[in-house]
């Protein structure tokens, strides 16, 4: 079991969300940066969808009551009984061990993973929180949690080398999206306006959605609202003012306004990641580059997961001027 | 009446019949729904109505966007009445403390207060879709008769299962939100359980109808539902 001491911003469980429910009106939910969280969860040897920790900007202070391997996800600086341990690193804590992060440097969310996952009530088939409609709550301080069953193997010391790790340090982005499905609510203008300006993160942005600022799009003479629509995380809305709405995980099933485009889902974490008063700009892909780019990362996360579970080595590589990570089997003897 | 099939980014596509309501099209959209939930295809993740669409959820990882569109071609042909939907009955006690505007509503339409009961427990109105809120139905088929601008001020908590009026529509609350309709009455049942499967009390394409009921029948109803008294 872990207790938590002290909880300065949103801290939430979450897992890869619910599917199957939106047809009744039952947001996805689930972790805002998935990549981030998958890779969490192969730092401690948990399923990749296994339940952890989200937290916005700050991190907890966590007692852990039981012995157990943990990780963080994040560029934070990290103290396991006020010594300092590398993030992107598996620990062991024993019980009594007091566990403090810190503040994120150059991203909005991060995750502590522990070995066998968080023990939570599964609602609809996932412990993904939406307190709007009573399905789980933010945490708070005295709150205590237990852990699934792990067994008790070495699975610290795994480390991801910075190379491999997510980077969103850039404050200038460029995200990914497949153009649609109301392209004919907006002028050619209004297009082009979205896809060569670029839109600054608003304070008004959560796990529902990013409010964007930046130039107004222009909507054609069939104007911003639609008939309601289903919606989906990565739909940019937007709406009379001509200022794109992303909208992200919590996002509400169906929606009234035209949407001029879809995030790529290999891009969303890009979004989630971006901080009040960071820049985003877009660039169309087709529906099938949109799905390369999405294969191409889940075939690179699975190898971070065979390079975590000691089965890939990882190279640094120089290949056509450009440096990039290969990875290769290991051979057993 | 031939849709349009386009990608909404790389793991949904929509299938359109246009802009527009009509109860004619949310039938055959509830109808293609149906088909393409029970053909079981293996990329299949959730399928969602909405009055003039549809949007297949898919896991791109698994299939493309033209092999989910062929895929969906042929389930396109489905005959309206091959889906039916459930008959529904939603008590309500309408007027006083649960239907505070339920006079408003009258006085705007140069009604009665019966009236306006007689008139919105009349119909059997079609769940369209859910959406807004996890439960919230989207009804077609209200008489314009009762129909009522909303509150200038939206009220900052409305109970859960209220039953308002808003333009030409109606609805029920089905959780505790703030909200702008004219409340004309409430009803017992949970439309949201989190811990019931499935969680919402009404489905897409299902009929519902309302039925009045008194203050006490309201009382024991409630406590059966929700297992706790409402003082």
């Amino acid at each position: 079991m872990i207790e938590l001491l002290k909880v300065p911003s949103l801290l939430t469980v979450q897992d890869s969300g619910r599917r199957g429910y939106r047809k009744l009106g039952v947001p996805v939910s689930g972790f805002m940066d998935d990549y981030s969280a998958r890779i969490a969860n192969h730092l401690v040897g948990n399923p990749g969808d296994a339940p952890l920790l989200e937290f916005l900007l700050a991190g907890p202070t966590i007692r852990f009551n039981a012995s157990c391997v943990f990780a963080v996800a994040g560029d934070v600086e990290v103290k396991l009984n006020g010594v300092p341990v590398e993030p992107w690193t598996s620990h062991w804590a024993k019980r009594g061990d007091i566990l403090e992060v810190e503040t994120l440097r150059g991203r909005l969310y991060g995750y502590i993973a522990f070995a066998g996952g968080i023990k939570c009530e599964s609602l609809l088939s996932s412990c993904s929180t939406y307190p709007k409609a009573g399905l789980g709550r933010p945490l708070k301080a005295g709150d205590k949690l237990n852990l699934g069953y792990a067994v008790l193997t070495g699975k610290d010391g795994r480390y991801l080398p910075p190379e491999l790790r997510p980077d969103y340090s850039s404050k200038e982005k460029t995200v990914r999206v497949v153009l649609g499905p109301n392209l004919d609510h907006f002028t050619e203008e209004g297009i082009e306006t979205f896809l060569s300006e670029s839109y600054t993160v608003t304070p008004e942005s959560d796990r529902m959605g990013y409010r964007l600022d930046g130039k107004a799009i222009e909507h054609s003479e069939r104007g911003a609202d639609i008939v309601t629509e289903p919606l989906l995380p990565g739909t940019v809305q937007v709406p009379a003012s001509g200022k794109p709405i992303v909208m992200m995980r919590d996002a509400q099933t169906t929606g009234g306004y035209a949407k001029i485009a879809v995030v790529a889902t290999a891009d969303l974490s890009i979004v989630a990641q971006s901080r009040p008063g960071e820049r985003l700009g877009f660039r169309a892909v087709s529906v099938d580059e949109a799905r390369e780019l999405l294969i191409r990362r889940e075939k690179t996360l699975m190898a971070i997961k065979d390079f975590l579970d000691g089965k890939m080595h990882a190279y640094r590589i120089k290949a056509g001027g450009e440096e990039l990570i290969a990875f290769t089997k290991v051979e057993k003897e | 009446m031939q849709p349009t099939i386009k990608p909404a980014g790389d793991s949904a596509l929509v299938i359109s019949f246009g802009e527009f309501i009509d109860e004619e099209v949310t039938t055959k959209i509830h109808a293609i729904a149906d088909a393409v939930e029970k053909a079981k295809f293996e990329w299949l993740v959730e399928v969602v109505p909405a009055y003039s669409t549809v949007y297949i959820f898919y896991d791109p990882l698994k299939a493309s966007f033209s092999e989910v569109k062929a895929a969906i071609e042929s389930r396109l042909q489905v005959s309206p009445e091959s889906f039916k939907g459930r008959l529904v009955e939603v008590p309500v006690v309408y007027g006083g403390e649960y239907g505070p505007d339920i006079g408003f509503v009258a006085e705007h339409n140069g009604l009665t207060v019966d009236d306006v009961i007689e008139i919105h427990s009349k119909p059997t109105y079609r769940v369209f879709f859910l959406g807004f809120l996890p439960g919230f139905a989207y009804l077609g088929g209200m008489d314009e008769r009762i129909s009522a601008p909303r509150l200038e001020k939206p009220r900052l908590k409305v109970p859960a299962g209220s039953v308002g009026i808003a333009g030409k529509q109606t609805g029920i609350y089905p959780l505790e939100s703030p909200g702008g309709w004219r409340l004309i009455g409430r009803t017992p049942l949970r439309l949201f359980d989190p811990e019931r499967e499935p969680p919402t009390l009404l489905r897409p394409g299902d009929m519902v109808r309302f039925v009045p009921i008194d203050e006490s029948e309201f009382r024991e109803f409630y406590e059966r539902e929700w297992g706790e008294k409402n003082d």
